[in-house]
């Protein structure tokens, strides 16, 4: 119901809102698509939190979250678990996103998405922890593709079918970060293509785009998800092959390393819009609630 | 086969640098070994981490500079890492860390710009709340029983130490002249830190104003505080004190004590 409010927008692209833009975009409404933000930074009573609801009068704003922890063995926490359902009654967000990997394990919280063995005892345990998310949001939940840096020896579902498995038992929609397939089949071996072929496209509800990082690791290289740079132009190659089978998803540009100024990022969501514009006539904006 | 419980028990012990061998072994190498796979990942944890310390104790981290800074967020890190996934409120105990910190000591003073930094951090999130009027306190004095307490400021914090941290506080702030030095013999202070509007603010409170506040934001009933602040300041008037609290919105309800 509410993610009409992403489709009766006329920009389709939005962006990550990130600290040092808020007073900008406040001061000067730029057109932009929506915002996203990451929902455990205004779970505070502070300043933060009160921008983001004067913002949300302005624009449709989505919550990605980073610390659900989907794939704990330990269970979802409880206490996030309801914070993030008030967060998310009170603002009404147009999509509530999180990510297929594990975060916490014996108490600790590592401020990573670790990547999980795609086995059946995975799928079991995120199908769990998804239908219990669902049921504290009281709606779907849409789950990111991570990046990854390594492969598990034990892992026989290949990850884009674990995904499309995960939206057929839980009902959960797909977040398919462009750039997080590129990097990932790079770092594990893969053809990117055929992985965005494997997933189901009337699952996926959001495509998230950002820049990586080449790094050389004992002479192989290995890219590194580090949101801190303009997306690239294999990414963005990428990026047109998708829309063009998926048709006008809406898109976000993310940045959280060397965060540049304002301008930047509404630059790289104007490249959004012109792939998604080169889309055939008749390939309207999918209703993301479809 | 690894079960997943002993594949993130694994893992966990590899991020927290206590041995890569049972996660590497559920790895497949693929030209680059194991350790060096599990290590992008240790890397981003300490990194995220570290910048989440810096960004809660900033004068702390210009006080010993920042790779300093680093190398105790790090010792920091492994020993009391986050328990949940809200980075403002992780690094409550890094003043305590730091007081006990061998590499600290010549720095005595860092530790308790530590702790008020933290009270700061603690003051900006804290959920917002409205202070009952003063008509309505009234009402409710004239029914008082003395065992009262009263809800305060959830964003309210005492903070007292024997080094002038407030003027260091304010000389390290970033559009603050870098040679402005700050006396350490000056005195000790007693500050109140709190949110106003969007702004985190201390000040120094006198001896007895400070009992006063800190007892009552310890859940003390009044007429406990009220003791407290006469044992630093003969001279300490409870009902200046508490007009003085009313008028500066920081009584938030009354909770009677259990």
């Amino acid at each position: 119901m509410l993610s009409r409010d992403v489709a009766a927008t006329p920009g389709r692209v939005g962006i990550g809102l990130r600290g040092p833009h808020v007073a900008e975009i406040l001061a000067s409404s730029p057109r932009i698509g929506w915002l996203e933000v990451h929902t455990e930074n205004y779970l505070g009573g502070g300043p933060a939190t009160r921008a983001l609801g004067a913002l949300r009068e302005r624009y449709p704003i989505s919550l990605h979250g980073v610390g659900l922890s989907l794939g704990s063995v330990e269970g979802l926490d409880r206490l996030h678990l309801a914070r993030v359902s008030e967060l998310a009654r009170r603002l009404e967000p147009t999509l509530v996103s999180e990510h297929l990997s594990w975060s916490s394990a014996g108490g600790v919280y590592f401020n990573h998405l670790l990547p999980l063995p795609y086995t059946d005892e995975s799928l079991a345990l995120v199908c769990a922890h998804v239908d219990q998310a669902q049921e504290a949001l009281g709606r779907p939940l849409l789950v990111e593709n991570p990046s990854s840096y390594l492969r598990f020896r034990h892992s026989p579902i290949p990850e884009p079918e674990f995904l499309g498995e995960l939206t057929r038992r839980t009902g959960c929609r797909l977040l398919c970060d462009v750039n997080n397939v590129f990097v990932t089949c790079h770092n594990r071996g893969g053809d990117p293509d055929a992985y965005l072929a494997a997933l189901p496209p009337a699952a996926i509800g959001e495509i998230h785009l950002a820049g990586h990082a080449r790094n050389d690791a004992d002479g192989r290289s290995i890219l590194i998800d580090d949101h801190g740079s303009r997306v690239s132009e294999a990414v963005w190659a990428l990026y047109g092959r998708a829309a063009a089978r998926l048709g006008a998803v809406p898109t976000l540009i993310e940045w959280d390393t060397d965060i540049p100024a304002l301008g930047v990022l509404l630059d790289e969501a104007r490249t959004a819009e012109r792939v998604l514009a080169g889309l055939a006539p008749g390939e309207g904006i999918r209703d993301v609630a479809a | 086969m690894t079960s997943l419980r002993e594949l993130q028990r694994g893992v966990r012990r590899a991020l927290l640098g206590r041995g890569d061998a049972a996660a590497a072994a559920a790895v497949v190498e693929d030209g680059l070994a194991a350790p060096a796979r599990l290590a992008i990942y240790r890397h981003h944890v300490f990194t995220t981490l570290t910048a989440a310390l810096q960004a809660t104790f900033p004068v702390v981290c210009r006080l010993v500079d920042e790779r300093f800074f680093a190398y105790a967020a790090d010792r920091y890190i492994r020993r009391e890492p986050p328990s949940g996934p809200c980075l403002f409120e992780y690094g409550a105990t890094f003043p305590a860390f730091l007081a006990g910190f061998p590499a600290c000591l010549g720095l005595p003073y860092v530790a308790d710009v530590a702790r008020l930094e933290w009270a700061m951090n603690r003051a900006l999130h804290a959920p917002p709340c409205a202070a009952i009027p003063a008509a309505t306190l009234r009402q409710i004095a004239a029914q008082a029983t003395g065992d009262e307490a009263l809800a305060l400021d959830p964003s309210l914090a005492l903070v007292a130490s024997p080094w002038p941290v407030d003027r260091i506080w304010r000389a390290n702030q970033p559009e603050v002249d870098p040679t402005v030095t700050v006396d350490l013999s000056a005195r000790a202070v007693d500050l109140e830190v709190r949110r106003l509007g969007d702004d985190v603010v201390f000040r120094v409170l006198d001896s007895g104003a400070f009992a006063f506040r800190r007892a009552l934001a310890d859940g003390e009933p009044v007429a406990v505080a009220a003791g407290r602040a006469q044992a630093v300041d003969a001279a300490f008037d409870l009902a200046e004190a508490l007009v003085a609290l009313v008028e500066e919105g920081l009584v938030t309800g009354l909770a009677r004590r259990v």
